[in-house]
């Protein structure tokens, strides 16, 4: 037989419910430090290699996210093997997080024959689905290969910081999944922000990839190895992701 | 190679610029090459030049009429050309080819309809195939001269500019090194017209067979060998040197791979080829004409198939195999299969030994 509820404990309840849709929201909005795009923030973002683990979280949150085709990707952890010569170990795993840079010089922007590549005044560089013609310019013409032509749009495709989360004031799908807590997302412009004070704190041991091209990139590094800055010099991948396209087609 | 450093997971990037690109390629420099090749013996009238020139020509119009249906194919939106007209962007070459290409195709069937205007009239008069249709296009088949070279100056413009935006539009690219040099347009531009040169021979074996033209285009051919040796020689002496950063770059990312040097070995090895039979055996005008359009057709496989498979972060190479549909082989196919349409379709109006053989009395023979 059911006992009879406590006013008291009814009360309580409800009440509790009552404020579940608050705390809800100031869960969603206080740590985050992206706001509605007002115009005066500049998006960035930190890597602190020393804490990826190479889970690859970043990399199916990011394909959730932003519905990338199977075979695609807008942000992979490159993992390599690397030989240990100081260490009773015979090697050791360099993970490295890579993304678009949204560089303060994107090459991909002026080689685009209509003018579909742009950069926000957020900093974020983006593709205007609308316009892009396919013609896979301003693939070739990044540094980072983080640009490819999505199979299922037939358009130009790349990380846009999730900037449909950051308008509405959330975290990046890569950040905010990240296990190790890699990746610091934030507004350079804002000087007591976590990214700013990270960056500050950092400065010494600051990276970026590939600093000679002078693409000036939004994305930094921390314990970034000089051996990867670059086309690493290495062995080919061992593992790649199965080409649907090719296969449906071939 | 660092054998120390062993990529486990990577992004491989699938090449995003098909097989179509380098059929549009290919064939806009076989047209601007054969174009140019029609110049002596239409516009200039040097003697000796008549057949080669209008042979040349007919190479240029159906070469230029197919390429840029291959290079609308490498769209992947292609019913979306028009945002090139709509969204006009200065700093890309891209761009800027969009509208060099109607200047250079525009000029070109100005000067060829100019140039084989009394040709169709002929034609319509012998009452051969689509007779209707060449009195029609003949308008009368009157030759004018000043309209011819006026023509032949708009389709230079245009021819100039479509070889300079060609080279450009991959010169520019930083993220590849192996495209990133000055040397690179002067090389497709040396390719192309010794692969028209080539066109021309094989257009000659198959109506004529004019041993004097023949040994005219050997020459032709033994100096664009030359010349691109010269060239190649020139891009690996800075890349050794070091003068050039970027050469050296280039050859640092391809060296060890032995797909690379295979191409190497192969594409040497046919250029000197060429040049020996066209230098000491010019009458091997199929075989050296062949080898040519090979040559032409292989570098611009090379560098923008070959180029795509050098990850720009990571290690090794990207494997690249030939899809059989319409984003592999059925386009290449597809393409080949449009120019000989388009040969047929002209040689039907224009036959080809009618226009190899030079002066319309011989013809009329």
């Amino acid at each position: 037989m059911k006992a009879p509820s406590s006013p008291l404990v009814d009360a309580s309840r409800r009440a509790f419910l009552r404020g579940v849709p608050a705390l809800t929201a100031a869960a969603a909005v206080a740590p985050t430090p992206a706001l509605a795009n007002d115009g005066k923030h500049q998006w960035a973002m930190l890597v602190d290699v020393r804490k990826c683990i190479g889970c690859q979280a970043c990399t199916v949150s990011c394909i959730q996210e932003n519905i990338v085709p199977e075979g695609s990707f807008r942000t992979v952890v490159s993992t390599y093997s690397v030989k240990l010569t100081d260490s009773d170990q015979p090697a050791g795993t360099y993970v490295l997080p890579r993304l678009c840079n949204h560089c303060d010089n994107p090459p991909c922007i002026p080689v685009c024959p209509v003018s579909a590549t742009y950069k926000r005044e957020d900093g974020i560089v983006a593709v205007d689905g609308d316009r892009c013609v396919g013609c896979a310019y301003c693939v070739q013409a990044c540094p980072y290969d983080a640009r490819f032509i999505n199979h299922e749009t037939n358009k130009a495709d790349k990380c846009t910081f999730c900037a449909h989360r950051v308008d509405a004031g959330l975290l990046p799908a890569c950040v905010e999944t990240c296990v190790g807590g890699a990746r610091i997302f934030g507004d350079i412009n804002d000087p007591n922000g976590e990214l700013s004070r990270r960056l500050k704190e950092a400065q010494p041991e600051l990276k970026v990839l590939k600093p000679e091209l002078e693409t000036a990139p939004r994305v930094f590094y921390i314990g970034l190895d000089e051996r990867f800055t670059g086309k690493v010099e290495g062995e080919g991948t061992l593992w790649k992701p199965r080409n649907l396209h090719s296969s449906a087609h071939g | 190679m660092n054998p120390n450093i062993v990529e486990t997971i990577n992004v491989a990037r699938e090449v995003a610029w098909l097989p179509w690109a380098v059929q549009y390629f290919f064939l806009i420099g076989l047209s601007y090459g054969a174009w140019l090749l029609s110049l002596p013996g239409i516009v200039f009238r040097r003697p000796g030049w008549a057949g080669i020139s209008r042979l040349a020509l007919l190479g240029a119009l159906v070469c230029g009429l197919a390429a840029p249906v291959a290079l609308l194919a490498d769209l992947h939106q292609p019913g979306r050309f028009w945002h090139f007209y709509a969204y006009f962007t200065p700093s890309s070459w891209m761009s800027w080819g969009a509208f060099f290409i109607p200047v250079y195709l525009g000029g070109l069937l100005m000067y060829a309809w100019l140039a084989f205007r009394p040709d169709l009239a002929r034609h319509a008069a012998s009452g051969g195939k689509l007779a209707k249709l060449a009195g029609l296009l003949a308008y009368g088949g009157h030759e004018s001269r000043g309209a011819l070279k006026a023509a032949a100056l708009l389709a230079f413009v245009g021819a100039a500019l479509v070889a300079l935006y060609t080279g450009a539009e991959l010169a520019v690219v930083q993220a590849r090194p192996l495209w990133n040099t000055p040397l690179l347009p002067l090389q497709f531009a040396i390719t192309a017209f010794a692969g028209a040169v080539g066109l021309v021979l094989l257009f000659n074996r198959c109506s004529v067979r004019d041993e004097a033209a023949n040994r005219r285009l050997a020459k032709v051919l033994a100096v664009t060998q030359v010349a691109a040796l010269v060239v190649g020689a020139l891009w690996i002496a800075l890349g050794l040197s070091g003068l050039f950063p970027v050469h050296a770059q280039a050859l640092a990312e391809v060296g060890p791979s032995a797909n690379w040097q295979l191409a190497a070995v192969w594409a040497v090895s046919a250029t000197v080829l060429t040049l020996l039979l066209a230098w000491k055996r010019p009458g091997s005008g199929l075989l050296i004409g062949l080898l040519a359009l090979h040559s032409a057709w292989m570098m611009r496989w090379s560098i923008f198939i070959g180029g795509q498979e050098v990850p720009k972060t990571g290690a090794g190479y990207y494997t690249y195999s030939l899809p059989l549909g319409p984003e592999g082989l059925m386009g290449i196919i597809g393409t080949a299969g449009l120019w000989v349409f388009l040969f047929v379709l002209i040689t039907t109006l224009l036959p080809l030994d009618r226009l190899a053989a030079g002066s319309t009395d011989k013809a009329a023979a």
